[in-house]
């Protein structure tokens, strides 16, 4: 009956809208992905040859890399998570059951992070704690062997990502702080008891969630590990997977299985991470936020304060300082003296210097594309997936999420193998389309679950409202619906513009020879030791994704929601 | 901590407040509040959104502390602004029903019963007896190992309710506690926890803003508005024997008129009516509000009344069947209107006039001392 009902709403039937989407999101999504695991098994799948299954399989297996690699993704990956949860737990419970003194600056410290590039915040540590850098010109220190360590790797992540446990924990912990702990009180239940019984066991599964995520986030990130690491020899699968694809003799197989891999364990971290956020108590928790009467801090709110702004400084204020520093001076190692600082390096950014200007140019208009193009996707796929619940319509939905879980160098292994068959009759590859997909593909989930949580919001009567004052579907669509989840549309194409603006590693790997980036360029310039412009364009470069991603924050919480 | 009369199980304690203010900076929410509860006693707190209910009930749960006075409940003071002596809730031995439920959901329901004597470290054997006896006192022993969030919101309070009394406390305190639920369940809620609390011999404050709720469950019932208490009485009495007009009001016991006196006669204010009481009714005040409660009024069934000073036309709005009659909104000067029933309809836009029983009408004087002349 419900589905009778459902069928005849927008565009007569949202048939309509999926066959429009479905093929679109199979080329964009189910085809390259097809392709790596192809590739794992068919050694010559590259020239469009399915000979030999899995002749290559075994070999590339129990390759030492492969296990060592694959070891350090998950010895990384734990480590941040073991470090974050030490860090952003304690923050978060502590903003969230206590008058935190500058609790509204915190929380806008913590959201920098979001808004520097991993590889722009590591490179700024690189300027600040190498040999000869910021610290030890400033204070005869030298962290250098420290920072270029596993542990320097874990560090910079940390700072990276701890914000995504800090928002979770706080947010958690202060909407059960309000009706539940009292009625612990009155049950005769003291302070310090009601933590480890409510409040702790009630935001376990916020916690642990948050965790899961960090440690997917972890072991998809690229720059931080290949700045700081690569070159003492420690690679994680990914900065492998990118030096099997750069490296001559190019190993395609073995690039296909590393990722086969490291897609199986995000995959396992996200299903995790999905389980605890579905279960029931998880959802009647946070439905609930109540009315907070935070607690007093009384002798300790010196040392809290402190807790917070050190991290604060860590994770926000040193890596832009750094960068802000290496830009506006002309050489490192002639120190923060006032005859070193110049504009030189901005001024060398405005007059195109090493295309720099192109780079910005091609980045802000490759982000503008993948957020229209995924904006307009995105609510069309939401649309079928919220208002009909078949099973073309949940398949739909599991395509447009799936690539939450794919990290950018898989994207790009699976483009480049999939577009690089010999049988195509036309591909985008080597040119700047290929970029277009990859950015598409991966950020396509944002659009999606934004218009997804704005239409379910939107009450089926609203729609039929409009259709009986005589609107025509598409005139419900344009009146109705889109009015309201625009907002929320808007919020997640800027987001995906900010994110694919500064794009890196599927960059790295897909551009076309000749086409440059902001990414790119930083990168190149890192690679070539003039760090001066580099940072330069990183700092344009934070400017606009921290603007942004910003105003975005602070517009979706004006809706009730953080991101 | 326990007091004699909670460890026998059987009676509730006294609870006295007295000269309690709650001010949260500038803005007074409750001024000098006196209050005595007796043990056993089923006190309700009635009064609009906003006017300090929810205060008062933290205050006596020690959820939040008195910017003056103090609080007894049985021997104990439990707060006093002037010493700042306070006992935190988790040490006043009371039970608390939350308008939300507030039902942990990371625990069973007989986990979330059994956890105020949890807190008593009450040994595991009697604690299932009790948890057991209280799910049986609300009908819900067989769902005890389900998890809360599987529960209707009718089982959900009751749960909570359960969850309240499972320790025997000396005080039990419910804020608006069947607010979220519909109107039958309410009916049915309401009588089911009057009855375990007299069943019980437990002292309880009720909150609400129903006069339904509150007349089901109280003894008595306290009249609270923008932080006063306007009168506290049993239900009978609040409603035979109002104190102020703002009572009259707030219950909607009939017609406030405001009127000036001449000559013996009430000249009601906007000038269109001249009542003739009787002698005793006005007692030498110049002006003050003329209470009709609706049993005072009747539609007349002849003109003529209104010369005579023994009426007072009004203007019908509109009449509603309801089935056994008519409930009819009529208008008279200044905006001043009465809901009554009438065995006929009367035409909407009609005027009527309603005859006065003067035997039961009051006179509130604005300028004599407020006693409350009665015929
Ligand atoms: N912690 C607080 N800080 C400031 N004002 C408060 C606080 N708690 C309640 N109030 C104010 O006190 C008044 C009475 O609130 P409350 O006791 O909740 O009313 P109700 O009778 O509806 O339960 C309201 O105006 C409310 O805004
Ligand atoms: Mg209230």
């Amino acid at each position: 009956m419900r589905l009778t009902h459902l069928k005849s709403r927008v565009f007569g039937s949202g048939g309509m809208i999926f066959a429009a989407v479905a093929p679109v999101l199979t080329i964009l999504v189910a085809f390259p992905l097809l392709f790596v695991v192809l590739q794992a098994i068919f050694p010559d799948i590259a020239r469009g040859i399915f000979a030999n299954p899995f002749s290559r399989f075994v070999e590339t297996l129990f390759d030492k890399h492969l296990i060592a690699w694959t070891l350090n993704t998950l010895m990384l990956g734990g480590s941040v998570v073991l470090v974050s949860s030490l860090v952003a737990v304690p923050l978060g419970i502590l903003r969230g059951l206590f008058r935190v003194p500058f609790a509204g600056l915190w929380d806008v410290v913590f959201l920098v992070p979001f808004t520097i590039p991993p590889y722009i915040a590591a490179l700024g540590w690189i300027m600040a704690l190498q040999p000869r850098g910021y610290l030890e010109q400033i204070t005869g220190l030298n962290f250098g062997g420290f920072l270029f360590s596993f542990w320097g790797v874990v560090f910079v992540m940390t700072l990276n990502v701890f914000p995504v446990v800090y928002f979770a924990v706080s947010r958690m912990v202060s909407s059960i702080g309000g009706r539940y702990l009292e009625a612990a009180r009155v049950a005769g239940c003291p302070p310090m008891r009601s933590f480890w019984r409510i409040t702790l066991p009630l935001t376990t599964p916020a916690i642990a969630a948050s965790l899961l995520l960090v440690f997917a986030m972890s072991i998809e990130e690229f720059g931080t590990p290949a700045a700081l690491a690569a070159r003492s020899g420690f690679l994680v699968l990914v900065t492998g997977i990118e030096q099997r694809l750069s490296d001559y003799p190019i190993d395609l197989p073995g690039a296909s299985l590393l990722s086969v891999i490291l897609v199986l364990i995000a995959m396992a971290a996200f299903v995790l991470q999905h389980r605890i956020v579905s279960r029931r108590d998880f959802q009647t928790v946070s439905g609930k936020p109540g009315a907070n009467r935070a607690a007093e801090l009384g002798v300790w709110r010196i040392p809290v304060v402190m807790f917070f702004a050190i991290i604060g400084f860590l994770g926000a204020v040193m890596p832009i300082l750094s960068v802000v520093l290496t830009a506006s001076t002309r050489t490192i190692s002639g120190g923060l003296t006032a005859d070193n600082f110049s504009t030189e390096n901005f001024a060398e950014i405005f007059a195109n210097s090493g295309g720099a200007m192109e780079a910005l140019g091609t980045s802000l208009s490759l982000g503008l594309g993948a957020a229209v193009i995924t904006g307009i996707l995105g609510t069309m796929t939401a649309y079928v997936v919220v208002r009909q619940r078949t099973v073309s319509s949940r398949i739909l939905d599991f395509l447009t999420l799936m690539p939450n879980t794919i990290p950018g160098v898989v994207v790009a292994v699976g483009l480049i193998l999939a577009w690089n068959q010999p049988w195509l009759p036309v591909t985008p590859y080597n040119t700047i389309g290929v970029l277009v997909l990859a950015y598409c593909c991966l950020l396509l989930p944002y659009p999606v679950r934004y218009a997804n949580a704005a239409l379910r919001q939107v009450s089926v009567s609203l729609e039929d409202a409009a259709r009986v004052a005589g609107a025509g579907g598409i005139k419900v669509f344009f009146r109705i619906l889109m009015p309201l989840i625009f907002p929320s549309i808007l919020a997640a194409m800027l987001l995906v513009f900010a994110v694919a603006a500064r794009e890196l590693v599927a960059t790295i790997l897909l551009a076309p020879i000749g086409t440059k980036t902001v990414a790119l360029f930083i990168w190149r310039q890192f690679e070539q030791g003039s760090v001066g412009m580099g940072m330069a364009m990183s700092v344009m470069a934070i400017a606009i994704t921290m603007t942004i991603p910003v105003a975005v924050a602070i517009w979706a919480r004006k809706q009730g929601r953080l991101f | 901590m326990i007091s004699a009369e909670n460890s026998a199980g059987q009676t509730g304690s006294p609870v006295v407040v007295t000269g309690t203010s709650q001010r949260f900076g500038r803005n007074t929410v409750l001024e000098a509040i006196d209050l005595a509860v007796a043990p056993g006693e089923v006190v309700a707190l009635l009064g609009p959104s906003g006017c300090g209910k929810t205060t008062l009930l933290r205050l006596l749960a020690g959820l939040s502390r008195p910017t003056t006075g103090s609080i007894h409940i049985g021997d104990q003071l439990v707060a006093d602004a002037s010493s700042g002596a306070f006992v935190p809730p988790e040490r006043r031995s009371i039970g608390m029903v939350f308008q939300d439920y507030a039902l942990w959901p990371h625990m069973t329901v007989a986990q979330n019963v059994g956890f105020p004597l949890e807190m008593q470290n009450i040994g595991r054997a009697e604690r299932d007896a009790r948890i057991a006896e209280a799910l049986g006192m609300v009908g819900l022993g067989h769902v005890a190992d389900r998890q809360p969030g599987t529960l209707s919101g009718g089982q959900q309070q009751r749960v909570a309710l359960a969850r309240a009394i499972v320790s025997r406390p000396r005080l039990v305190l419910f804020d608006e506690p069947l607010s979220n639920l519909d109107r039958e369940l309410r009916e049915s809620l309401v009588v089911d926890i009057a009855a375990l609390l007299r069943k019980l011999g437990m002292t309880a404050v009720y909150v609400t803003h129903d006069h339904g709720e509150a007349f089901a469950i109280a003894d008595r019932v306290a009249i609270l508005h923008s932080g006063h208490i306007l009168q506290i009485d049993a239900p009978e009495q609040l409603v035979g024997k109002p104190v102020s007009p703002q009572v009259v009001d707030f219950l909607k016991l009939g017609l406030v008129l405001p009127a000036e006196v001449q000559n013996g006669d009430l000249i009601i204010r906007g000038g269109k009516h001249r009542l003739s009481p009787p002698a005793g009714l006005i007692n030498g005040s110049r002006s003050g509000d003329l209470f009709l409660p609706r049993s005072a009024l009747r539609a007349a069934s002849a003109d003529g009344g209104a010369q005579k000073g023994n009426a007072i036309s009004g203007t019908v709005v509109h009449s509603m069947f309801r089935g056994d009659g008519y409930a009819v909104q009529m208008r008279f000067d200044q905006n001043i209107a009465i809901e009554m029933f009438s065995a006929t309809r009367l035409g909407d836009g009609t005027i009527h006039d309603l005859d006065i029983s003067w035997d039961r009408a009051f006179w509130y004087p604005h300028d004599a001392a407020p006693a409350l002349s009665h015929t």
